[in-house]
């Protein structure tokens, strides 16, 4: 739902993590949360796109899901080269995943955009009593990366609609705003490039 | 056709009747944009375009071949015609769609027009295409969905062939859309099938599920010259139509073949023996195959299209070429002395022979590598003609 002058963000947004910490769940809690009229979300299986409307800007996120699975770990880069934003998701009743999670991150900080928004996101907190990686652990990890943290739980629905709306405010306030007098229609043209590359 | 034989469940049957009828309008869409732009092309009008294309492509020729800089020229000429169409007086009253159309037709004119020079034009290029192939040929000898841990949910060979089928159109189109176009319609199968089991198990599907499938009927597709067609469709495909799910898609095929590429025992759930020695079991194999087609004087091209490209299992099927001529009256033929009239019996030799191999390489395929090792080195040392009587007249492998 644009609204006039408003300036419209497409931004790529690439979901990292391992298998079964619900990165899949995370954005399709987000993807069939938010019903716009003339504005059909795209409900795939690994591939999503939905709208956010905030006042300073419209955020058109593609949400690229990857495959979690140690034997495509060095695959990642071909995925999230060109997001506008990553969400390296863990769940906090399993360390391990905290491990893999934290390869992601540094592996982002070396190869991945140095733009991009990065959030690192605790899944699953409704399972409090089986946690394993306490919330200051995560924080502070997030917190030495330049990435904000949150914990979600995709079961439940909490934080999730936050986790979107503080990513799309970070990617508007990222982003200079448009040239202006741009003809709206050439949405298409616009969308032809990944929104950081310069050749745009 | 197989797949409408099979019973699917109801869900299934429903989604794979709304996803072809939806390749229907998709495939028709892609002809009307291009007669549409043929047509508008004849209008005296556009001769001004006409032009500038005709133009375009004959400075191709002024310049050696260099895939980047082919891209790039491509890739601006694209954009400085849309230009050019939009202010066109043909287009006066166009909606965004009628450009896109244009420029859909348009590419399909330029890329086939200049189709031998950007399409696997280098050496590099068709040796890597090769490599990919032939160790697809090795991996279909014994790789199994578990080896990728594919859950059964996920396994449904009748939807898995649809997108095979796809998948291997990306060869047929000379068009960068039409061949994007076949890696979209294969992953959209894939797709369903993932939304499927998503919805009777409860779980939610996602590129954990997905990238495997797609690894999985890529190996069984083995679709021709996939390094190269990559190439081609991430160079000249409009940059502003390789975006989004599509974009998505391509990216999917190129891991996967970035996957593939790179397999070894690490990469599958599999003892690292077991898959040394199919490797291996799968190269003797083929290896048998090579020398006897080398042995009758087929083109390597045949060879790859008898045992490799299609399906093992559907040639075994063809039993019944072997009834037919069990000796090669052409063997000490000259090709001066050859008629058209020999083309129909050469013919059926060639199937003749072909069926026999495939056969043969099963039969093989059967033993294990303790029995099939001396046995190969006994047929090498025998030497071609040895071959062809082991094979000829017995019955003794179609009934194993």
């Amino acid at each position: 739902m644009a609204r006039p002058g408003n300036k419209i963000i497409q931004a790529k947004l690439v979901l990292l993590g391992d298998m079964g910490t619900g990165k899949t769940s995370i954005a399709l809690r987000f993807v069939k949360g938010h019903f716009f009229p003339n504005q059909e979300p795209t409900i795939g299986a690994a591939f999503f796109t939905q709208i956010l409307s905030l006042s300073e800007a419209t955020v058109k996120f593609d949400i690229w899901d990857t495959a979690g699975q140690e034997r495509y770990h060095s695959l990642a880069p071909m995925y999230y080269r060109g997001a506008a934003a990553a969400i390296v998701v863990y769940d906090i009743s399993s360390v391990d995943t905290f491990v893999r999670a934290k390869k992601w991150v540094q592996e982002l900080q070396t190869h991945g955009n140095q733009k991009s928004v990065m959030a690192l996101v605790a899944n699953k907190s409704d399972l409090e009593p089986k946690r394993e990686v306490e919330a200051e652990v995560g924080e502070q990890f997030a917190q030495e990366n330049g990435m904000f943290y949150m914990e979600t739980s995709a079961k439940t629905a909490e934080n999730i609609n936050e986790l979107f709306y503080e990513i799309a405010k970070r990617l508007a306030r990222a982003l200079p705003p448009k040239p202006t007098g741009m003809n709206l229609n050439s949405d298409i043209q616009d969308r032809g490039r990944n929104y950081f590359c310069c050749s745009a | 056709m197989l797949e409408h034989m099979l019973p699917l469940p109801l869900l299934q049957f429903q989604s794979f009747l709304t996803w072809d009828s939806l390749k229907m309008n998709m495939d028709m869409e892609v002809s009307t944009s291009f007669h549409d732009f043929l047509y508008r092309m004849r209008h005296p009008a556009s001769l001004d375009l006409v032009r500038s294309i005709k133009s375009f492509i004959v400075s191709f020729s002024f310049h050696q071949p260099k895939p980047e800089n082919d891209g790039k020229r491509v890739q601006d000429f694209f954009v400085s015609m849309e230009a050019a169409i939009r202010d066109h007086s043909l287009w006066t009253t166009a909606s965004e769609e009628d450009i896109d159309c244009a420029m859909q037709g348009l590419e399909k004119y330029i890329m086939t027009k200049l189709f031998s020079r950007t399409f696997s034009a280098s050496a590099e290029d068709a040796k890597i295409d090769n490599e990919i192939s032939s160790k697809i040929c090795l991996l279909q000898t014994f790789l199994k969905p578990e080896h990728l841990d594919i859950p059964p949910i996920l396994q449904n060979e009748a939807l898995w062939l649809l997108a095979e089928k796809e998948l291997l159109k990306i060869n047929a189109f000379k068009a960068p859309h039409e061949k994007l176009l076949s890696i979209m319609n294969c992953c959209r199968i894939i797709n369903n099938l993932l939304l499927n089991a998503a919805m009777s198990e409860y779980v939610p599907a996602g590129a954990d599920g997905f990238l495997p499938v797609l690894i999985y009927v890529t190996i069984k597709a083995n679709p021709p010259k996939l390094h190269s067609n990559l190439k081609f469709i991430k160079l000249y495909t409009r940059q502003a139509k390789l975006i989004s799910e599509a974009e998505y898609y391509f990216t999917n095929l190129v891991s996967a073949k970035t996957f593939i590429v790179d397999l070894n025992a690490k990469s599958l759930s599999m003892d690292e023996i077991k898959y040394k020695e199919s490797m291996q079991a799968a190269k003797l194999t083929n290896k048998v195959t090579s020398e006897l087609s080398s042995a009758c004087q087929m083109s390597q091209q045949e060879k790859d299209d008898s045992s490799c490209s299609k399906k093992m299992h559907n040639k075994l099927d063809d039993t019944g070429v072997l009834q037919h001529g069990s000796n090669y009256p052409y063997m000490e033929a000259k090709s001066k002395e050859l008629t058209v009239g020999d083309v129909d019996m050469l013919l059926s030799d060639y199937k003749d022979l072909v069926a026999k191999y495939t056969i043969l390489c099963k039969a093989i395929g059967c033993l294990s590598t303790a029995e099939r090792e001396p046995l190969l080195r006994h047929l090498e040392m025998q030497g071609p003609e040895t071959l062809l009587n082991f094979t000829a007249p017995s019955d003794h492998h179609r009934h194993k």
